[in-house]
């Protein structure tokens, strides 16, 4: 998109949103259009020239700073934004998917209502837009109730299955809710546990959403472990067939060091036995532990186990 | 006159404007701007007039008849925002989910739906709620995000008008990126990873793209305004991207049954979904799912170890013994004796 068209998208937005929110602060007003300060003020600069025929005083914009504050005395009826165009209902309604069904009814009905405001002539360009993207992730049902704790800061119960442990029950404060990969997982504090933790959703049983209100840490942000990115811990060294390595190379980059055969090497965390011996026989056969031997012999007793020996 | 202030200065005088406004007028108006030679000034118009449609300026020419005469008019009911009456929950639902599509910083249409959230929480006052879902999308490596968010928001305009795009991609079954001409049809996302699918001109045929896997993107810029092909009525994304490694389409389906147990007996549906399960027995689930990639099923089921073994046919069973045994073999030292095949 031209910069012209950024540009007037944005202006028609400021003028309607100033004439809504009189005296609102520079600083809220370049927050809400996502600019910076000195932008900012070259936009409010430009709009003081824009006006109709025959341009007499009165027909301008009449926009200005005082003490800091935004105020719109003339607005040249910019009282209202434009309505959404076509590709920013389509937009808006690709990025709901995420979240489906999740969301329930609510984000039928919100899309419903959606269409409804749009331009009866860019109706059939957005379901015609609507239709070029696809972002239904496979959420799981659990996001409903854990997005609706975290933002009514509710702690929640479930029972949850550690790798190779039966379910126990978890009582946890939920802060986050994170995708990564595909794979959807609560960050929270964990009272069972007595520590921050990361669940998975899809291992979690029989969620449900306690009147236990509580109040989040301002700073809740969790990584989930990568074990292309941490290599402070990286004990274990994989080595891939030629025929495997371009997908490792894709995740590693730099760090898959290339061999002779065309193969490449990595090497990764070891912290996890568990996750480490899946990784590897995920490569069905393409991927082999080098060292430590311990890795191997598990590595060796997963692929046995998994026929029968 | 900066084309920026120009433009407003139509909008402002098209709102404002209880008759039409006629070409003469509207050149005596901005003598600066469509004062020069008449096809000149014809076409800094047109082009004008096509950025005013595009930011959705419900903008006519009527003739004119006894009651009144030729010229451009707005519908200005057709111009402002009404509010959408959207109740507290829908709001959250598009809001969290739209702010988890910006910030995750990997998602087509970015700039579109930066302006939809202001304009639905136009209305909202200050109650928009701040959600705390974040996404990682996209991207295969840390630092490769941005690439892959400039790649998208190239291939969602492609789309969106009908524009080819040429293409250099890198794919891991070959050792070189080849150049290729492509249809945009359309944008998936699968597990966190953009697909692009389109027509191949190189191959003939519709293909899919890993967006991270562009190297460079040109579209083409010749004649904007006009689409350069048509995407097939029955066209349906969700045909061409799988879900699952088992989903890619490289062989006729087939019918896999496998034998849960254990701890996965109970996550047979998150672990399979759309599968077919039945109980069979105290703690066991038979799941059957179609698969038109037996390795990329048989890969996930080694991974998930022994609670998860091949029933049929005899082919999937096989190709698992098989690759169980070449890993069991590869790492034998460290047990010391050999399995066979």
């Amino acid at each position: 998109m031209s910069n012209v068209h950024e540009r007037l998208r944005r202006l028609l937005f400021l003028v309607p949103y100033v004439s809504k929110h009189p005296g609102v602060t520079v600083e809220a007003l370049a927050r809400a259009l996502n600019i910076s300060r000195e932008d900012l003020l070259e936009e409010l600069d430009l709009l003081t020239c824009v006006g109709r025929p025959p341009f007499n005083p009165d027909d301008y914009i009449d926009i200005y700073v005082d003490n800091d504050r935004v105020y719109v005395d003339l607005d040249q009826r910019l009282f209202a934004p434009p309505r959404l165009t076509a590709g920013e209902a389509a937009a808006l309604a690709a990025s709901a998917e995420l979240l489906r069904p999740a969301s329930g009814d609510a984000l039928q009905s919100a899309l419903q209502k959606l269409e409804h405001v749009l331009p009866p002539q860019v109706r059939e360009r957005y379901r015609e837009m609507y239709r070029k993207i696809d972002a239904s992730t496979e959420a799981p049902q659990a996001l409903g109730p854990l997005t609706r704790a975290i933002l009514e800061r509710r702690e929640v119960m479930f029972g949850y299955a550690s790798p190779g442990r039966a379910a126990e029950p978890r009582r946890v404060r939920p802060y986050e809710l994170l995708s990564h990969r595909g794979q959807w997982y609560l960050q929270g504090f964990c009272h069972t546990r007595q520590d921050a933790r990361l669940f998975r959703l899809d291992r979690m049983e029989d969620l449900t959403v306690t009147e236990t209100p509580f109040l989040p840490p301002p700073d809740a942000r969790a990584d989930v472990p990568n074990p292309a990115r941490s290599t402070s811990e990286a004990s274990v060294r994989v080595r891939f067939s030629p025929v495997a390595a371009p997908y490792v190379k894709e995740r590693f980059g730099q760090d898959a060091r290339p061999l002779a055969d065309g193969g490449v090497e990595v090497l990764v965390a070891g912290d996890s036995e568990r996750w480490l011996t899946q990784w590897v026989l995920s490569f069905g056969g393409e991927a082999e532990v080098m060292e430590p031997v311990s890795a191997r012999a598990a590595v060796a007793r997963a692929a046995r186990a998994s026929i029968g020996l | 006159m900066d084309r920026t202030e120009r433009i407003l200065d139509l909008v402002a005088l098209l709102l404002d404007a209880r008759e039409p406004i006629s070409w003469a007028e509207l050149r005596e108006h901005f003598p600066a701007d469509y004062g020069g030679s008449d096809d000149a000034a014809e076409r800094k118009f047109e082009r004008d007039k096509a950025e005013l449609v595009e930011l959705g300026f419900p903008l006519t020419y009527v003739q004119g008849d006894d009651e009144r005469r030729d010229g451009y008019i707005v519908d200005r009911e057709a111009y402002y925002l009404p509010e959408a009456d959207l109740t507290k929950e829908e709001l959250a639902v598009l809001y969290a989910a739209g702010s988890a599509a910006l910030t995750s910083g990997v998602f087509p249409g970015r700039d579109d739906l930066a302006h939809a959230l202001r304009k639905i929480g136009f209305f909202a006052g200050e109650s928009l709620p701040t959600p705390r879902v974040r996404m990682e999308l996209g991207a295969t490596q840390a630092g490769q995000e941005k690439e892959v968010s400039a790649r998208l928001e190239q291939l969602w305009d492609a789309c969106a008008s009908r524009k080819w795009v040429d293409m250099s991609y890198a794919s891991p079954k070959h050792p070189t990126a080849t150049q290729r001409k492509v249809d945009p049809y359309g944008l998936a996302l699968r597990r966190g990873v953009w697909t692009l699918v389109g027509h191949c001109h190189l191959r003939g045929g519709l293909r899919t793209f890993h967006v991270h896997r562009v190297r460079e993107l040109k579209v083409n810029t010749a004649r904007p305004r006009t689409p350069d092909f048509q995407v097939p009525e029955d066209f349906s994304l969700d045909n061409h991207v799988a879900y699952f490694p088992w989903q890619h389409r490289f062989h006729e389906p087939v019918e896999v049954v496998l034998r849960l147990s254990g701890a996965l007996a109970s996550r047979a549906s998150g672990l399979f979904p759309g599968a077919t399960l039945e109980p069979a027995g105290e703690g066991v689930t038979l799941a059957r799912l179609r698969v038109s990639f037996l390795d990329g099923l048989t890969r996930f089921c080694l991974s998930l170890g022994a609670d998860c073994v091949v029933e049929g046919p005899e082919s999937a069973r096989s190709r698992l013994r098989e690759m169980a045994v070449r890993v069991a073999n590869r790492h034998a030292d460290a047990l010391e004796d050999k399995v066979s095949a």
